[in-house]
């Protein structure tokens, strides 16, 4: 009996746990800070000040922005992608190579668009 | 004794095209089984019903049913535990034969197909021993009893059923985690594959329904786990 | 001599695309794995925050107007919501897939860093610090 094809799952699934733990412990902080009492006025520190993000952002050399975009939105992204890619498919819409390249592609996307945009803070 | 409405479905090859369902009335105290209560019924009621049981004692694993929409083994489930009406239909997912007789085969070849038995050279004649440590490492995956109710609570299996399933990805592990074997090497490419570990993603029922407290969810992530260690392994490889 | 006809005439049952309605189990896995949807809305707001950054301090003026919106308000708070129970959820996976140490400690340490990180955002971003 011939063995069958090796999956690149783990790849993917390597990204999705990674993403799955950056969503369960920075983004609830996060979403709290910037999503729900800074709109709401209750930070208002000089941290949230234009100029004051840029300088956070680019300390250590840029280091800090590439760290934050990497842990709170490319990694997410990954896991988001993962999570819809396999729900498509528990859904019977499964084109699984049709969605998996839509799926993953935006989310390679869109972490190259974060990390240029805090290269270019 | 209590009076219980048994909703059964049926299913006769020769008449039926589709499964229909038929209304019985039986009695039950304490310690009535839905297996006795099914047995009751074919025996004094329609010996036309036909189903699967052996040892009345949840260890043969062959009187799995769906118990109001959730797998059971019919010997280890009691009517006192639910109301007036159950409904009772034969394992989801698999093809029915008849009644409540399913057709196993496919799952049997997803156990075989991960080689479930020690592969090693050993030939000695002397006890092959193993100590209490690397006994334990495996031994809460080797309580399997085949009886298909994982099967029955992965929609994962039921959307795809090529999916090896979680009884036969525990069965893999148990081995692969056995120090008196040596057959890692062989069962992996089965577990490597689109329908092996990664078909799974955490559903998390079939740890739930399993009759013998396996976990087999853990031991299909622990999979993924050996997976993506031989994924990165391979790379290394010409 | 006529060969025997099999009267075998398996059913086989399909799953419907709703089979995750039929029980509650199956509908919390679905709501685990929708998790992301609101996960997604606040990527975005993210992504925009940081556009509007490289824009310059009146941009960054209007993002915090974006923001304030009721809406959007609303849509954060569903994602605070799901980040929630996305870390439930994963947190109590996490121990079967690795068992590396008791589940229990595992669990709360896992916690224990949601909140460490909540804490220090919000004390950076109220100002304490
Ligand atoms: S793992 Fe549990 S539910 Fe699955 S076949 Fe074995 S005993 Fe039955
Ligand atoms: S009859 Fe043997 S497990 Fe139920």
């Amino acid at each position: 009996m011939s063995s069958p094809k090796r999956s690149d799952e783990p790849i993917w699934w390597a990204l999705f746990s990674a993403g799955g733990v950056c969503f369960a412990v920075f983004l609830p902080g996060l979403i709290l800070a910037l999503g729900l009492l800074w709109p709401l006025g209750l930070l208002n520190s000089a941290w949230l000040q234009h100029d004051k993000i840029l300088t956070l952002l680019q300390s250590g050399y840029g280091v800090t922005g590439l760290a934050f975009a990497a842990a709170v939105i490319c990694l997410p992204l990954f896991h988001a992608a993962h999570r819809i890619h396999h729900g498509l498919h528990d859904l019977k819409f499964g084109f699984s190579q049709a969605s998996k390249l839509l799926c993953y592609g935006l989310a390679l996307l869109l972490s190259l668009l974060a990390l240029v945009l805090v290269v270019a803070v | 004794m209590s009076e219980y409405q048994l909703l059964l479905q049926r299913y006769d090859p020769e008449h039926d095209n589709e499964p229909r369902q038929q209304r019985f009335t039986v009695q039950g105290e304490h310690t009535t089984s839905v297996l006795d209560a099914l047995l009751y019924v074919q025996q004094q009621l329609d010996p036309t019903l036909g189903l699967r049981w052996s040892c009345r004692m949840a260890i043969c694993g062959s009187c799995g049913i769906m118990v109001n929409g959730i797998p059971k083994l019919g010997c280890k489930t009691f009517l006192r535990d639910y109301h007036a009406e159950i409904l009772i239909e034969p394992l989801a997912h698999f093809a029915v034969e008849k009644d409540l007789i399913v057709d196993m085969t496919q799952f049997l070849a997803h156990l075989s197909a991960v080689k479930p038995y020690l592969i090693n050279d050993y030939s000695g004649t002397q006890p092959h021993k193993q100590t209490p440590a690397q006994l334990a490492k495996y031994q809460q995956f080797s309580n399997c009893i085949n009886c298909g109710l994982c099967y029955s609570a992965c929609p994962q299996f039921g959307l795809n059923p090529e999916f090896l399933g979680p009884a036969a990805i525990t069965l893999a592990q148990r081995y692969n985690l056995d120090s008196r074997d040596n057959g890692k090497a062989a069962r992996m490419p089965q577990l490597n594959a689109k329908n092996g570990a990664w078909g799974c993603t955490f559903v998390g029922f079939c740890s739930d329904v399993c009759p013998k407290q396996l976990d087999p969810a853990a031991a299909v992530n622990q999979a993924k786990v050996e997976s993506a260690k031989d994924f990165i392994i391979s790379m290394f490889k010409p | 001599m006529s060969t025997p006809v099999s009267a075998r005439k398996p059913y086989q049952p399909k799953l419907g695309r709703s089979w995750w309605l039929k029980h509650n189990y199956y509908r919390l896995y679905m709501l685990r794995e929708a998790t992301v949807l609101p996960l997604l809305f606040f990527l975005g707001c993210l992504l925009y925050g940081l556009y509007c950054l490289t824009q310059g301090a009146a941009h960054w003026q209007s993002f915090q107007l974006f923001m304030q919106q009721g809406w959007v308000i609303a849509l954060n708070l569903l994602a605070f919501a799901a980040s929630l129970f996305h870390a439930k959820t994963f947190f109590a996976l996490f121990p079967r897939v690795m068992p590396l140490a008791p589940a229990w400690l595992m669990i709360s340490g896992q916690w224990l860093a949601t909140l460490l990180v909540a804490a220090g955002l919000l004390l950076l971003f109220g100002g304490w610090l």
